[in-house]
């Protein structure tokens, strides 16, 4: 069977050759035929008459895009998905826009532009060309120049191009047919060596992302912290000799706001130097009562006499209206509240040091009540 | 083409006097208009003529530049034009004219020639040893020499070369190429210290490092447009014959390199300012952003980044005589734009436009006419001895 | 030669003797086809061992964390930002000879475009390594770095210039390689079309996505050229200013300054013009492309050093003089602590080899004297180096509150990842002449005596 004839080529040696050669095949009236250089000749496009390229539209529009998305995506974000104050300055802060903004401009340009013209004029990647491997290519990507024109012009006539071109001077004229191999090209999806591809991309794909998200995950620093070397609660820790991890706080540990007492251990030193702070108002005396109600009252009774309903189960407190507690600096009960006495524990625990005072108003209250005197009634 | 060249012995194609009277005749204008500013108004006379100062100052000294930068840089394309620019560097020797009667109003003009207001102020008294009237004078003296001296050697032996035959020429190109290389530091400095002086100090409580920059692009701007328009007028009325679309463009594209340069630079002074949000350097903005100041500033991105930028973007309108010349004229506005929207706050917190700024351009738009048809009297409107005058008619992109 | 009188008249010859493209080939892809001699092996030695030594160093950091390293507060930046800005700094000469001088029309660019290019794109790479791995901390949740819609419903911090840089840098990286790409496009297509090794013929095939120097092409492909140059000579400028707005922004003495930003730019094509002349004055002696990388190219890259440092000594200037102006005493104490202080000895290597030692490139025999040139070029890398150092250091170690004041000693971990970068880059660098073209055939070609009509 004939070979399809793709274009026949012509070769010559300087640029002035070629350019004159070329206009005169543009003049010629034909439409489908292609001058190829080693490097860009200067007026070329001129003798071709090929126009403009339009691809500075795709890199103008593109980069308006680009700008587009900047200033959209990072005004969303700053008024609208997810508002900061930052450094005092407005949601808005446009100046500090402006250079993320330039940068995707000139990136959204840049890439897609030069992406388009690969993928759609120069319909690239493309090694199947007829004109790949031939002598003529060898020549032309060196040092000499040719023209070609392809057989699909109307005007083609093989032995007419031929005289044509020789006419113009080309030299080495020869006919270049389509590769009939290449002629029927197109992907098989059955296709031995696709397939193969396609395994083993598939394959490695499954064990690349099996071994990362099931065990590389696992290991530091991928872990992300997972596994953290640090003492948690109740393990063991070698750091100490008896090996116990939670260790009690340090000697002289205080809370926080804790004042010490500084009447520990020295009941007279209390009665002579603490003052009740709180005047027996009707709150102060209100909450003492409450107070002396839950802590007091199981042991010294409701009213102070020390008839509680222990009876028995406990030995009960000496009642407080007798006239050595009432002869009390309000100092020594606040002591003996704080520290016990005898039988009876500290109860600085439970008892905030403002209820205390607050209870010793109640109990004042109380020893007046069941010593009253005469003057009292009136 | 030979080296014999019949039709460029003498290239002398002055422009008619009607022009040299339109020159003559806006200066006139304009100095009556001086006076009666300064008779009526004297602080808000001296403040438009300081901005008049610095927009001749600018088209002057920028013009030497672009000569320095020719030679420095090798290029061809501009050997063509260059005398334009030399034509434009000669209104350097007038700058006085402007200076002087500033001089007269420094204490309009400069808190800190105010000698109480200083004793008074911690800061200015810091700053004293360099804001003080003598030294400003001296200043100003010295830069006027270098600049004037440099003016005079680079048009010099360009002029010298005019009448020189081959290659004999050819050491005037090795002298100025020599000149420029010393020359470029020397503009440096000098246009720096105008900034500094002239401009920044009008607020001597602020300061800002790129001043020196700043100013130089407006300069480098303001100079490219005036010679622009000029060439181009030139070569439609036959005065630079065989200027081509590549020469155009060349102008063009610098033009349109400028305006993105001053854009940055006038931004990242802002931007920095903005972003530390000190109050010291803050103020001076706040300044230019109240009592109907930020209707200028707005109006100066307009009219000195995004229209230039839109209109010469395309690569036709880089080529493209006509939109050139409306552009070139554009950007000498908005040079003039600028240097009021610098300057003027100082004067008077709330906006304030009125006849003076109007009318006391003329002067200097009236001196501008008036040296540049003169100097077509005088000399070459090409530099006939330059070796690279062949290269640059034939220059293709 | 030091006297060679220039004729104005003819258009300067790109090459020495008369090059033509077959030759042009031939040179360029010589190296290619060679194994590579003993002093490439020598090198690549020694480069493997630096970046073995700072990747050792960076798994003890992943997993002993960051705190081996010398800074902690006050000066909690130091060898890694250093090495950050240096290396950004490094690339963006790649991008402005590539870039800039295209725009500018200066066709001697072409015989060292390419592998400018390529010192960009991995001076950049060097960078982000810094920036991700080498004081990170937890360098796995480097994605954060990313504005990405995530489960925290988090968004990264749009106002802060870290973020800035991260578009700027990643950015930059990407229209580099694509710039890079595009040009190493017919590249490709002349090597596949030359070489008899079945392997490398399809390798090359591949990355040459089937070139075929059609014209209609190479219209679209120069148009496409010249745009991504229009778009990468804003794009160098702003990276380095956004690079410069790290500390620019901040309220410290020393740092908030408002000439950071074109300063800063100037300073990067000063350093990258330092090291592409240093690394093409070996390479070009190593392949023999002394008739392609001419002395001519040399001296334009000195010219331009001189320049640029010229005016980082501006910016110098400026902001000393500015911080007296400005009469506030931290502006003033800082520039004297650098001068006086603990680091003087940094400042005063910074100033001499910034702006003292390249003055001598003034005079026109030590522009074109290849010893003087190279240690001149290190000088200046050393300086820039140090200049970086002395920005950070000294603000942070010094800045408004004496109390706070602290000092930075590196550690052997410092110098670890120093040697990181250096490492990483000179292997790239290496593999790079060994394995693609270091000089742009294509691009070469074009401007050769009688490359162009005679009517152009």
């Amino acid at each position: 069977m004939k070979k399809p004839i793709y274009a026949i080529t012509s070769l010559f040696t300087t640029p002035d050759e070629a350019i004159r050669a070329a206009s005169e095949v543009s003049k010629a009236g034909y439409t489908k035929f292609d001058v190829h250089t080693p490097y860009p000749v200067h007026g070329m496009d001129g003798a071709m008459q090929v126009k403009i390229s339009k691809v500075g539209y795709f890199a103008f529009f593109f980069g308006l895009t680009g700008a587009l998305t900047a200033i959209l995506l990072i005004s969303w974000v700053t008024l609208s998905d997810y508002p900061l104050v930052i450094g005092g300055k407005p949601f808005w802060s446009w100046p500090a826009f402006v250079p993320v903004s330039f940068e995707l401009t000139v990136l959204f340009a840049a890439v897609f532009s030069t992406v388009a013209m690969i993928i759609f004029y120069f319909k690239f990647p493309n090694n199947a060309h007829p004109l790949h491997d031939t002598p003529y290519m060898k020549r032309v990507s060196s040092d000499t120049f040719g023209i070609t024109i392809e057989a699909n012009d109307p005007q083609f006539d093989e032995n007419k191009v031929k005289e044509f071109l020789k006419f113009l001077g080309g030299k080495e004229i020869t006919t270049v047919y389509f590769d009939p191999e290449e002629f029927d090209y197109g992907q098989k999806l059955i296709d031995m060596r696709f397939l193969g591809v396609l395994a083993v991309v598939a394959l490695s794909t499954a064990t690349i992302s099996y071994f990362t998200m099931n065990k590389l995950l696992y290991i530091e620093p991928f872990n992300w912290m997972m596994e953290q070397h640090k003492q948690k609660p109740q393990q063991p820790s070698n750091l100490f000799k008896d090996g116990i991890g939670m260790r009690p706080p340090v000697i002289g540990t205080v809370a926080r706001g804790f004042i010490p007492y500084p009447f520990s251990g020295k009941p007279e030193e209390a009665g002579k130097y603490l003052i009740n702070p709180l005047l027996p108002t009707k709150e102060i005396v209100e909450r003492g009562k409450s107070k002396f109600l839950t802590f007091c009252s199981p042991c010294h009774g409701n009213f102070g006499r020390g008839d509680s309903r222990l009876q028995g189960q406990f030995p009960n407190p000496p009642t407080l209206n007798s006239d050595k507690v009432r002869n009390w600096p309000d100092g020594s009960i606040y002591h003996v509240i704080t520290e016990g006495q005898n039988v009876m524990p500290s109860y600085a625990p439970q008892i905030s040091r403002e209820d205390r005072w607050a209870i010793i108003q109640y109990i004042r209250i109380l020893q007046r009540a069941q010593n009253t005197k005469e003057s009292d009634l009136k | 083409m030979s080296e014999h060249r019949p039709q460029m012995d003498s290239l002398k194609k002055p422009l008619p006097p009607r022009v040299t009277y339109l020159g003559l005749a806006l200066f006139s204008m304009g100095i009556v208009l001086y006076a009666i500013g300064y008779y009526v108004e004297p602080r808000h006379a001296a403040f438009n003529n300081l901005i008049n100062f610095l927009f001749l100052i600018s088209i002057a000294v920028g013009a030497l530049f672009l000569i320095a930068l020719e030679y420095i840089a090798g290029a061809v394309w501009s050997v063509p034009m260059r005398r334009v620019n030399e034509f434009l560097a000669g209104l350097i020797p007038f700058t006085p004219l402007l200076a002087i009667p500033l001089f007269f109003h420094l204490h309009e003009l400069f808190h800190w020639a105010h000698t109480d207001v200083v004793a008074a102020d911690e800061l200015l008294k810091a700053k004293a040893p360099y804001l003080n009237s003598n030294f400003f004078a001296m200043r100003f003296i010295a830069t006027f020499i270098l600049l004037t001296l440099f003016y005079w050697l680079f048009t010099r032996n360009s002029l010298k070369q005019d009448s020189t035959k081959d290659a004999k020429g050819d050491i005037y190109t090795r002298r100025n190429i020599r000149l420029s290389a010393i020359f470029l530091p020397v503009f440096a400095i000098t246009i720096t210290f105008i900034a500094i002086d002239w401009a920044m100090s009008l607020e001597p409580h602020w300061y800002s490092t790129i001043i020196g920059i700043y100013y130089f692009s407006g300069t480098v701007l303001s100079a490219l447009a005036a010679a622009t328009y000029i060439i181009i007028r030139f070569h439609e009325t036959g005065r630079l014959p065989g200027l081509r679309r590549d020469h155009f463009y060349s102008l063009g594209s610098l033009m349109f390199a400028f305006v993105n340069f001053w854009a940055y630079i006038a931004f990242s002074q802002f931007m920095l300012i903005w972003y530390a949000n000190l109050p010291e350097e803050t103020f001076w903005f706040i300044k230019h952003w109240q009592n109907g100041w930020q209707a200028v500033s707005i109006l100066l991105i307009i009219v000195q980044f995004a229209v230039p930028y839109a209109v010469l973007l395309p690569q036709e309108a880089k080529m493209d005589p006509k939109r050139l010349k409306f552009i070139a004229l554009w950007l000498l506005a908005a040079h003039w734009l600028d240097l009021y929207w610098f300057v003027m706050p100082t004067y008077n917190t709330s906006l304030t436009f009125g006849w003076m700024e109007l009318s006391f351009p003329l002067v200097t738009i009236g001196l501008m006419i008036t040296v540049v048809a003169w100097k077509t009297k005088k000399h070459n409107l090409k530099p006939i001895g330059d070796p690279k005058l062949k290269r640059g008619m034939e220059f293709h992109l | 030669m030091a006297t060679e009188v220039i004729d104005y008249r003819k258009e300067p010859s790109i090459t020495i003797q008369h090059v033509t493209s077959a030759d042009i080939d031939a040179a360029i892809e010589a190296p290619l086809n060679r194994f590579p001699s003993r002093r490439w092996w020598i090198a690549f030695g020694v480069a493997l061992a630096l970046l073995t030594t700072g990747l050792c160093t960076v798994a003890l950091l992943l997993f002993q964390g960051i705190g081996l390293l010398g800074f902690n507060q006050p000066v909690a930046w130091a060898f890694d930002v250093t090495n950050f800005v240096f290396w950004v700094g490094i690339g963006h000469a790649g991008t402005l000879i590539s870039a800039i001088l295209f725009l500018m029309r200066q066709r001697w660019r072409n015989a060292i475009a390419r592998f400018a290019e390529a010192m960009t794109i991995f001076a950049v790479i060097c960078a982000g390594m810094f920036v991700t791995i080498a004081h990170l901390g937890r360098v796995w949740l480097a994605g954060y770095l990313f504005p990405y819609p995530n489960q925290h419903g988090l968004w990264v911090n749009f106002i802060s210039p870290l973020v800035w840089d991260v578009f700027a840098v990643s950015t930059y990286f990407i229209v580099s390689f694509i710039f890079w790409y595009l040009g190493l496009l017919p590249d490709f297509g002349t090597l596949r079309d030359r070489t008899e090794n079945k392997y490398k013929k399809i390798i090359y095939s591949v990355l040459s996505l089937g070139w075929r120097f059609s014209n209609r092409h190479w219209s679209h492909y120069e148009r496409m050229y010249l745009i991504l140059a229009g778009f990468a000579t804003p794009l160098v400028l702003s990276v380095h200013t956004i690079v410069s707005f790290d500390f620019a922004v901040s309220v410290n003495p020393g740092w908030h300054a408002t000439i950071f930003p074109p300063y800063f730019v100037a300073g990067a094509v000063f350093s990258g013009f330092a090291m592409v002349q240093n690394v093409l004055v070996v390479v070009r002696k190593m392949f023999k492309f002394e008739h392609i990388i001419t002395m001519n190219h040399l001296e334009n890259m000195n010219k331009i050093i001189l320049l640029t440092g010229s005016m980082v000594g501006y910016a110098y200037a400026m902001e000393f003089f500015m911080a007296w102006y400005s009469g506030s005493q931290f502006e003033r104490f800082v520039f004297l602590n650098r001068a006086l202080g603990p680091y003087a000895w940094a400042y005063w290597t910074m100033v001499s080899c910034n702006v003292v030692f390249p003055q001598l490139f003034w005079l026109k025999r030590f522009r074109r004297n290849i010893f003087i040139m190279f240690i001149i070029g290190i000088l200046v890398n050393v300086g820039m180096w140090f200049e970086r150092y002395v920005i950070i250091v000294t603000t942070l170690s010094r800045d408004f509150l004496p109390s706070s004041w602290g000092h930075f000693s590196p550690t052997m971990y410092d110098f670890g990842i120093l040697s990181l970068g250096f490492g990483l880059f000179f292997t790239f660098v290496l593999l790079f002449v060994r394995f693609l073209p270091s000089v742009a055939m294509a691009e070469m070609k074009t401007v050769l005596e009688g490359a162009q009509p005679s009517q152009h």
